[in-house]
């Protein structure tokens, strides 16, 4: 059977930080964005080789936003990379994009590009919440940004949220929710804030400046989206993300299937038989390497059975599919299923939502 | 050396008025060590005394001084002795081997409590007192005041007391002097079979059982055949020494002086502090009189947070048994914490500085649970001691449990009297006495149940009197007292290390401090967990940590994998290391943490 991996490129840009985020992003590089394209088609070249034998069902542009590049740039990058690589006629292709940086003409041209699929970083309705989390777009710029992502025509759009930032009550996310599912994206990726020690808001938690989550609250938050999304239609198929049946996300599943993925990019991490090696992080570094005709590999690491029985676990079950049952201490699983932690399924143990919300103590105990 | 020559003295004082430094200054005087060698406080050789500024151990040095040139040269065995009450028995060691003692006060202080204890114990051991003020150079000193107060304490004119400043050696040659006008030669007998009484050890990995002498009578040579004589145990001398003030080995010792014998003794068992050394062919038969063993003040567990350096633990207890002979323990088992032992110390400090020593030296670490003093429970006509709180009988299967009192004695000036009565009053306090030193000074005597004063009176008193009152206190017998145990319960588990005896007055505090504080350690779990303090099957106090609802980190994809395995991995080692009560995961932390001594809260809330 021919491998089946899924391609992630990295674009390290964006129009500016948001306090929260500790991606390998940066803001005020964009002049180095021609010279950073080009390096992503050479990397593909200097790797495509050792993956030709690999048939690459998914691609996924993250970053970073990839949108701060005009369309152009980011289709000839997309021609680029299948000329370099098996990408299957049929291959989800997913693009980032925040609001602010698209519109109607742009998507019409990443769409005709390739994409298939649009991760839109709305984060919240809530103008208290998005001023929280430090992000320079309005609510509108995010309804707009959606409009005009169904205007340029058909491809799958995913909304990104945040719950629990500091002034978020659970009427306001419940709001930001209905407006999500009044929208009808096929995709929902919602996730509960994580304080970074090294970002600006970890500093300002740190210091007691900010309180810190309230990881109560933040349940209560998850349950309502669970109730929410369910109501409406969404399937919950990974601890932080729902779609509607058949739109499941086809990148992002072969993280946790466990699956070969190669990552393009300053700091993007790849991975295949058991080795996982990653990327320098900063652009420069990157740029340098790469124009040296070297490989910008900054590490690497080999993981052990035992390494690779606990990624398995920790990654299956935080989806919806859960793990084989054999893969568990039998007498802790039932009793899991017993009080409603997880239920078992087809000689398969899967986290319930509750269950799902403390998959971290649960991988360690199964 | 003739015995006419050797002077054989110690300095004692309350802790911190400057016995150390005058050692310093004598070390000086007698060209005892290179200038660039000298240091502060020399003979405060462990990194823990000199980190903490205290004197822990005795230590014996010998010096050679001529009083005045052309005069033959002089052996003076000193030995500098610590201050602080806990090591008490270590002045009276160090005592033993002497037979004069400098009595040194701070002569901006004044008299203080354990001026008074030593001055005592020199005296009943029949030492010639010589009384000095120190610290003369410092403008807050008072010297004819305090001289007055130290005339009439050891009996003379103030006159007759020295004054010095150990810190620009000013007096201090005339001290020396003293020494050697007022102390008197020993008298032991040189011709008579070899008595040497061990007065101190250390073990040396390589060299085995170190032994600190003070030969009496006799002679004992580098190589020779000794025998222990209150075991009878015979081993093969290796070496006999003096400190100058670094160990030197000397062809012999004879009767009168001090000095150290690599006894060739591997067992720390064979040779304990306290016996007689003599020759094991034509050896004497009657010991010198030796020392009452200690008496431990307070217990506690200690249990290796590695299950598995239990062994190293023991190896550990017993080495070090030998440089502080006041040290005792017994195996102990604890359902929450493991083997471990329990052990007796004489007192916080002590067990502070055993359980650093402990880590430091063998690289262990521990858990030590909360102190507790000893109790005798008592059922018609038996009585059993309890050094372990979780051994404590359940209520109404005895007749009473008695506890332990001590005669303190507070020095204060008159101005505090009322804040330190009442003091001592709200902690079980009788009033034995009142005594003024001078008209501003005060020295009462209260009898206290030990279990009062150990923990935070101290603090207390220092701040009731602006830090002008000192403390000493000594076993005085025991009482009956109104004691309960009270119970910690994690999910209707009892956590023995836990479990306190206390005055059923304090107990509902307690139970409600313990719970307060495990509420906020034991982290929240799957499940939620009730913590209760119970007397009996009496709930006195409860808790409860809410089970966690939300662990599992938002976001996992690409590069987060390894992140987040590396997380989970440290949390499992974590997990390895928590106690498991039933139920309940209690990491290591939270029983340091819960079991930590600063117990105020407990003494002073009603
Ligand atoms: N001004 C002044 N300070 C002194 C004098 N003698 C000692 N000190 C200071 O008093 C403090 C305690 O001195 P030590 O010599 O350690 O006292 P100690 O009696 O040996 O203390 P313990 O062994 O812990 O009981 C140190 O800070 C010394 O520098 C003195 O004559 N004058
Ligand atoms: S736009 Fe996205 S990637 Fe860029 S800083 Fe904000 S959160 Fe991070
Ligand atoms: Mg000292």
């Amino acid at each position: 059977m021919t491998e089946r991996a899924g391609l992630y490129v990295h674009v390290p840009f964006c129009l500016t930080r948001c306090g929260y985020c500790d991606f390998n992003t940066y803001a005020g590089l964009d002049h180095l964005a021609g010279r950073y394209v080009e390096s992503l088609r050479a990397e593909a070249r200097l790797t495509s080789p050792e993956w030709s034998g690999a048939t690459f069902v998914s691609m996924f542009l993250g970053g970073g936003t990839p949108t701060t590049m005009p369309s152009k740039t980011i289709a000839g990058l997309i021609a680029h990379l299948r000329e370099s690589f098996a990408l299957e006629p049929t291959a989800e292709v997913t693009s980032e994009a925040n609001p602010d940086t698209v519109d109607e003409p742009y998507l019409v041209g990443l769409l005709e590009a390739g994409v298939t699929r649009l991760s839109m970083g709305v984060q919240s309705f809530d103008p208290v919440v998005l001023d929280s989390l430090e992000r320079i777009h309005s609510p509108q710029s995010a309804r707009a940004a959606f409009t005009a992502a169904r205007a340029a025509g058909p491809s799958d759009v995913n909304l990104d949220l945040i719950y629990g930032a500091h002034g978020e009550s659970l009427d306001s996310w419940q709001r930001t929710l209905d407006e999500a599912i009044a929208m009808g994206p096929e995709h929902l990726s919602c996730y509960a804030l994580t304080i970074e020690p090294a970002t600006p808001l970890g500093r300002k938690v740190a210091a007691g400046l900010v309180p810190p989550p309230d990881p109560d609250l933040q349940a209560e938050m998850y349950d309502l989206t669970c109730s929410a999304l369910g109501a409406a239609g969404y399937e919950h198929y990974e601890v932080s993300n729902w779609a509607k049946p058949g739109h499941r996300c086809v990148h992002n599943l072969g993280y946790w299937d466990g699956r070969p993925y190669l990552g393009l990019g300053a700091g993007a991490h790849s991975f295949r038989d058991a080795r996982r090696w990653w990327n320098v992080r900063p652009p420069q570094e990157y740029l340098e390497l790469v124009a040296s005709g070297q490989l910008p590999t900054g590490g690497e690491e080999h993981l052990t059975d035992e390494e690779r029985g606990l990624e398995r676990l920790l990654l299956g079950l935080r989806t919806a599919d859960g793990v084989p049952k054999e893969w568990l201490d039998p007498a802790r699983a039932d009793r899991f299923v017993a009080d409603g932690l997880a239920v078992s399924r087809n000689g398969h143990v899967a986290l319930t939502d509750r269950g799902m919300l403390l998959a971290n103590e649960l991988t360690l105990s199964l | 050396m003739d015995q006419a020559l050797i002077r054989n003295f110690c300095i004692v004082a309350h802790i911190d008025h400057g016995k150390s430094t005058l050692a310093d200054r004598f070390l000086e005087l007698t060209h005892s060590v290179a200038e660039r060698q000298m240091r502060d406080q020399y003979l405060d050789r462990m990194d823990l005394e000199r980190e903490r500024g205290i004197t822990i151990k005795a230590q014996a040095v010998r010096l050679r001084y001529a009083p005045s040139p052309g005069a033959p040269d002089y052996e003076l065995n000193l030995i500098d002795t610590p201050g602080h009450v806990d090591f008490t028995y270590e002045v009276s060691r160090s005592l033993a081997a002497c037979e004069g003692a400098i009595l040194l006060v701070d002569a901006a202080q004044g008299i203080e409590a354990q001026t008074l204890a030593n001055f005592h114990l020199a005296r009943e051991a029949g030492l010639a007192i010589i009384p000095a003020l120190n610290k003369i150079d410092l403008p807050a000193a008072d010297p004819d005041e305090v001289a007055r107060e130290l005339a009439a304490l050891v009996g003379g004119e103030p006159a007759d007391v020295l004054r010095v400043s150990a810190k620009s050696g000013d007096g201090v040659p005339a001290l020396l002097d003293a020494v050697i006008d007022h102390v008197p030669a020993p008298s032991g007998d040189p011709a008579a079979p070899l008595r040497a009484l061990v007065f101190d050890s250390t073990y040396d990995p390589y060299r085995g059982v170190i032994a600190y002498l003070r030969v009496v009578d006799g002679e004992i040579r580098g190589r020779d055949r000794i025998l222990f004589l209150s075991n009878r145990f015979v081993s093969e001398s290796e070496e006999v020494g003096a400190f100058a003030p670094e160990p030197e080995p000397v062809p012999s010792l004879s009767a009168g002086d001090v000095g150290y014998l690599v006894t060739g003794v591997k067992d720390v068992r064979h040779a304990k502090v306290g016996d007689t050394v003599t020759l094991a062919r034509h050896g004497a038969t009657s010991p010198l009189p030796g020392y009452r063993d200690p008496k431990p003040m307070v217990w506690s567990g200690l249990f290796p947070a590695e299950g598995g350096d239990y062994p190293l633990l023991r190896d550990a207890l017993d080495k070090l048994k030998l440089s502080d002979a006041s040290l005792v323990y017994e195996p102990e088992s604890s359902l929450a914490l493991g083997f471990g032992f329990r052990c007796g110390f004489l007192g916080l400090l002590h067990m502070d500085i055993v359980k650093e020593r402990l880590e430091r030296e063998f690289n262990l670490e521990l858990i030590a649970t909360a102190p507790n003093v000893e109790f005798l429970v008592r059922r018609g006509e038996e009585t059993t001691t309890v050094h372990n709180p979780s051994e404590m009988p359940a209520p109404g299967t005895y007749d009473d449990v008695e506890e332990p009192f001590v005669i303190a004695t507070v020095v204060t000036p008159s101005t505090y009297l009322g804040p330190v009565m009442d003091l001592c009053q709200s902690r079980r306090g009788s009033l034995q006495d009142l005594k003024y030193l001078s008209p501003e000074r005060a020295e009462i005597h209260y009898l206290l149940p030990l279990a009062e004063i150990i923990f935070d009176f101290f603090d207390q008193l220092k701040s009731r009197t602006r830090g002008y009152a000192s403390l000493d206190y000594e076993h005085w017998g025991y009482e009956p007292s109104d004691l309960v145990r009270v119970d910690v319960l994690l999910q209707g588990e009892p956590v023995d290390a836990f479990s306190s005896v206390v005055h059923r007055e304090k107990s509902y505090a307690y139970g409600r401090v313990m719970t307060e504080r495990l509420q906020k350690l034991i982290p929240r779990q799957l499940y939620e967990v009730a913590i209760q303090a119970t007397i009996g099957s009496r709930v006195i106090a409860r808790e409860t940590v809410r089970a966690k609802r939300k662990d599992v980190l938002a976001k996992c994809y690409g590069g987060d994998i390894t992140r987040k395995r590396k997380l989970l991995e440290k949390q499992k080692e974590g997990k390895k290391r928590m106690r498991r009560v039933g139920r309940v995961d209690v990491p290591q932390e939270a029983f340091i943490a819960a079991l930590r001594v600063d117990q105020g809260a407990v003494g002073e809330r009603k």
